[in-house]
């Protein structure tokens, strides 16, 4: 009962008589066709370990980082941020390497009514958009009122403090704001202030373009999709020509794609998101490896937000005692490898008026102080706290620091205190934050604008409230509830205010607040990498956390 | 033989029949599983911070108000103009904008996946087969086990390590090299869109960058061709119509083109149509390990953000595509075996 056959001609198996020869011959054959077709293709392709750069002087980049739209009324994320940063102006922009305050696309700063509520802005006059058209007071303002009225995501940022805007001559711009509010010119430094062509854009509610960018920036968009994004020099851009001839992006979908591209030399820079091990690796090889780390701080805060609604967060002992609990150092080395810093107020390190008053008041790991708050508020061993912490599920960095924190505590309160950790999808869980549906969430927050006055109000602003829980307004978006006349009132002041020592004093006291009352606990800053080939030059990222394409050249 | 034929029209009109009724099922549930899933798409969309009159605005604007009934009725009348609806996410894409933006890349790694399935698959299975109980046989079968088991993004990750980041063969990832400008054309498959050029410069890096990506899904699909090969030619070299075919003295050849292959290749054709429907929907750990621009990494990205057109209307696309495949290979089948009617 032999079933082999031979159907290629005689012989006992379907091989024919010699089954390997035949075999050996069709995948050789195969391999052969294969290899000489690979062995064609190398004519478009850099090989592997060759320079990135070609030697047209153009930069090639490489993110994780994805594009949703290039709408400036619409986009409102780090990356699109970044691009239309680079392709658009702004009326006033931080001078590189400085959080100076200069005008851009204005001649000088704004003058500002007594009553502190109309801001008048002389334009330049020499300015070209990338369709040939020119750049006046009407397109800045057929601009501004486009953001603020086709409903996109960062509208309400101008939408809910301009109350007029107005070409009041050819090259000048008159703003009215509803109420006063001293970050305004800070705010026109958002990437999406942007001016565009009146040609290319509408006004009207969901009208967006989102792969398309007419503007007055140094670079034009060549080509924009999914997996890559160029950019070409503006030739009639009004400023300085860009370092390099061009920009090339390419988007990785995971972070294990661009670091070995990047290691094996098929990029120039390398900007976000690496994982704390590939940071670290980097970083080790730097002299071997022969890139630069180039590592700066940034703004990114990431921080828990206490329900007040939900028992017994209610009690402000036991928010304090959470804040004693946390220990920062400890998930900066276990969770971070280093590469992060602790955070000791929601304001950033890198503004002067922040103070580490969270430091001050509890520390770091201060089981102690927790233990002598949770007794007074009447918890024991016998009576143990329970609390919740949620993240969304697709965060491993909040994974791993929800469960650093759980062991850490449930470690340093034996007994006393249990951490039960739960996550769920992102979208479900935003939805819910606002909704008080989670007791403690772990949260992060990128500003919008370079002014402590965005790590305040989103936090501690409330438009309806009472006692002490928030009904509506940002506290109830961020999930704390928090609710205070007083804390409205210092944030009315400080935006207001135009006096820089003054405003200073007031956001001091509105940090106070935030550490007597603790409706959030700041944990950590991100730090930001960016890797560079050696031959690369005038790779940065801003203090305002910009990334400046033009002044990357190759040297 | 007038009868057949009448039979399999009538089997061919029954199948074309049920196959609307299939892609509006599938619509139904679609539509409301996500209407089930918690996550506002008005939140996903302006995020938290924005103001409550903001996000009611968008919410009246985008039909979210009306009730689902309604919803429903609209989404079905825009399906019959054949309009898949715009993307909420990046207001101003339509669907079909991006399936024509991302299906060819897809496309072009799901053929050349199968493509690679289909020679190693049936290469082992027919050496497995050719030779049963021996070393070959086993073989064949620890082959089928291997790459079906073998988790797709841990084999891919693997080949990138060897080939791409310590050989240096074949680039680590994305479908075309970023300072070379993509073969231009009609269809948007760079392979087709070079030869019609005659850019057989941009064709054969086409490949190059098409080759890891294809190698990792081809071998690991091939491992159920292969099995499903080697076990029907099996059967089939032993049944009893072959033996007669030999004793009537008909050429081996002849014996296994014209006899045992087409009825063994009744169920491999079913999960060859199949597993090509399942990888063009289904293809996101090879796209998301080889940064591949393609449709099932758009797809995850829409669910992610409750873009509930984009969900809808690429579903609705792969369940046109899988009902038009599942017909064909219905068809196919029908004509091969008279065994198969209504």
């Amino acid at each position: 009962m032999n079933s082999s056959v031979s159907w290629m001609g005689k012989g006992n198996g379907i091989w024919a008589r010699r089954p390997w020869r035949r075999w050996v011959q069709f995948v050789g054959l195969f391999g052969l066709v294969f290899a000489i077709a690979l062995g064609c293709a190398g004519n478009d392709q850099p090989a592997a370990n060759a320079p990135a750069g070609g030697g047209d002087g153009r930069i090639t980049i490489g993110t994780t980082l994805t594009a949703r739209t290039l709408d400036p009324a619409d986009a409102y994320e780090t990356f699109p941020g970044i691009l239309l940063h680079n392709l658009g102006d702004r009326l006033y922009t931080y001078e590189p390497g400085t959080t100076n305050l200069v005008p851009q696309l204005a001649t000088e700063l704004p003058t500002i009514s007594d009553d502190s509520l109309t801001y008048t802005i002389p334009l330049r006059q020499d300015v070209t958009l990338h369709d040939g058209n020119p750049f006046n007071a009407e397109v800045m303002a057929f601009s501004i009122q486009r953001f603020m009225e086709n409903g996109g995501r960062p509208a309400y940022l101008l939408s809910e403090k301009i109350a007029n805007v107005e070409a009041t001559g050819d090259y000048e711009l008159t703003l009215t704001l509803s109420a006063p509010f001293a970050a305004f010119p800070a705010l026109l430094s958002f990437s999406g202030v942007t001016p565009v062509s009146p040609e290319s854009y509408e006004i009207g509610t969901g009208s967006f373009n989102p792969d398309s960018f007419v503007g007055t920036g140094p670079y034009k968009l060549a080509a924009f999709t999914s997996d890559s994004i160029k950019l070409d020099v503006n030739p009639d851009y009004w400023g300085d020509a860009p370092a390099n001839s061009g920009i090339d992006i390419q988007i990785f979908t995971s972070p294990a794609n661009l670091y070995n591209t990047f290691r094996t030399g098929g990029l120039d820079v390398a900007y976000q998101t690496l994982d704390p091990e590939q940071v670290a690796a980097l970083e080790r090889e730097e002299s071997s490896g022969g890139w630069q780390v180039i590592e700066a701080g940034t703004n990114v805060i990431n921080y828990m937000s206490l329900n007040q609604t939900i028992e017994p967060l209610d009690d402000v002992r036991v928010r304090q005692a959470i804040a004693a609990m946390v220990d920062r150092p400890l998930l900066n080395d276990r969770v971070f490898q280093g590469q992060a810093e602790p955070l000791y107020s929601l304001i950033p390190a890198s503004f002067d008026v922040a103070e580490p008053v969270f430091q001050e008041a509890y520390g770091d790991g201060n089981f102690d102080q927790a233990r002598d708050l949770l007794t007074e508020a009447g918890f024991s061993e016998s009576n143990p706290l329970t609390v919740e912490i949620w993240y969304p599920s697709a965060s491993t960095i909040r994974s791993i620091v929800a469960n650093t924190l759980k062991e850490s505590i449930e470690a340093g309160l034996p007994g006393l205190v249990t951490v039960d950790v739960q996550n769920t999808e992102g979208a479900t869980l935003w939805e819910n934050v606002g909704k008080g549906v989670y007791p403690i969430i772990l949260s992060n927050w990128y500003p919008d604008y370079y002014d402590p006055d965005t790590f305040i109000q989103p936090f501690l602003g409330c438009e309806n409230g009472s006692g002490s829980i928030c009904q509506e307004g940002p506290s109830q978006a961020n999930g704390s509830f928090y609710y205070s006349p007083e804390a409205n009132e210092l944030i009315a002041q400080q935006r207001a205010e135009q006096d820089p020592a003054t405003r200073q004093g007031i956001i001091e006291d509105l940090q106070q607040m935030m550490v007597d009352d603790v409706p959030y606990v700041p944990l950590w800053q991100n730090k930001d990498y960016v890797f560079a080939q050696e031959a690369v030059n005038g790779v940065a990222v801003e203090p305002t956390q910009q990334f400046l394409l033009w002044q990357i050249s190759r040297g | 033989m007038s009868s057949r034929s009448a039979a399999l029209r009538y089997y061919v009109f029954t199948r074309l029949l049920l196959a609307p009724l299939m892609v509006l099922t599938i619509t139904t549930v679609v539509f409301l599983l996500l209407r089930a899933t918690p996550g506002d798409p008005v939140d996903a969309l302006l995020g938290a911070r924005a103001p409550a009159a903001a996000k009611d605005a968008l919410r009246v604007q985008l039909g979210l108000d009306q009730p689902l009934f309604i919803q429903y009725l609209n989404y079905l009348g825009d399906l019959l103009r054949f309009d898949l609806g715009s993307s909420l996410a990046t207001q101003g894409q339509t669907v079909w904008q991006i399936i024509r933006a991302h299906f060819p890349a897809t496309v072009e790694l799901t053929v050349c996946g199968m493509i690679v399935a289909t020679v190693v698959g049936v290469s082992v299975g027919a050496l497995a087969a050719s030779r049963p109980n021996s070393p070959l046989d086993a073989g064949g079968r620890l082959f089928g086990i291997i790459t079906y088991a073998i988790p797709m993004y841990w084999f891919g990750m693997i080949l990138q390590l060897i080939f791409a980041v310590q050989l240096r063969w074949f680039p680590i990832g994305t479908r075309y090299p970023l300072r070379g400008t993509p073969p231009a054309g009609l269809t948007g498959l760079y392979l087709l869109d070079s030869l019609l050029t005659l850019d057989f410069g941009a064709f054969f890096t086409t490949l190059y960058y098409l080759a890891l990506p294809s190698l990792t899904l081809g071998i690991l699909i091939s491992g159920v061709f292969e099995r499903m090969v080697r076990v029907n030619l099996k059967q089939t070299l032993a049944a009893d119509y072959v033996e007669a075919a030999r004793a009537r003295g008909i050429p081996e050849r002849r014996i296994v083109l014209v006899h045992a292959l087409k009825n063994a290749m009744i169920p491999v054709i079913t999960i060859l149509g199949l597993t090509f429907a399942a990888m063009l929907g289904g293809a996101v750990l090879t796209e998301v390990t080889f940064s591949w621009p393609g449709l099932a990494n758009r797809l995850y990205e829409a669910i992610s953000q409750r873009d509930y057109p984009v969900v809808q209307g690429l579903m609705v696309f792969f369940a046109m595509i899988v009902a038009v495949i599942s017909i064909a290979i219905d068809i196919l089948n029908a004509y091969i075996d008279p065994r198969i009617r209504y």
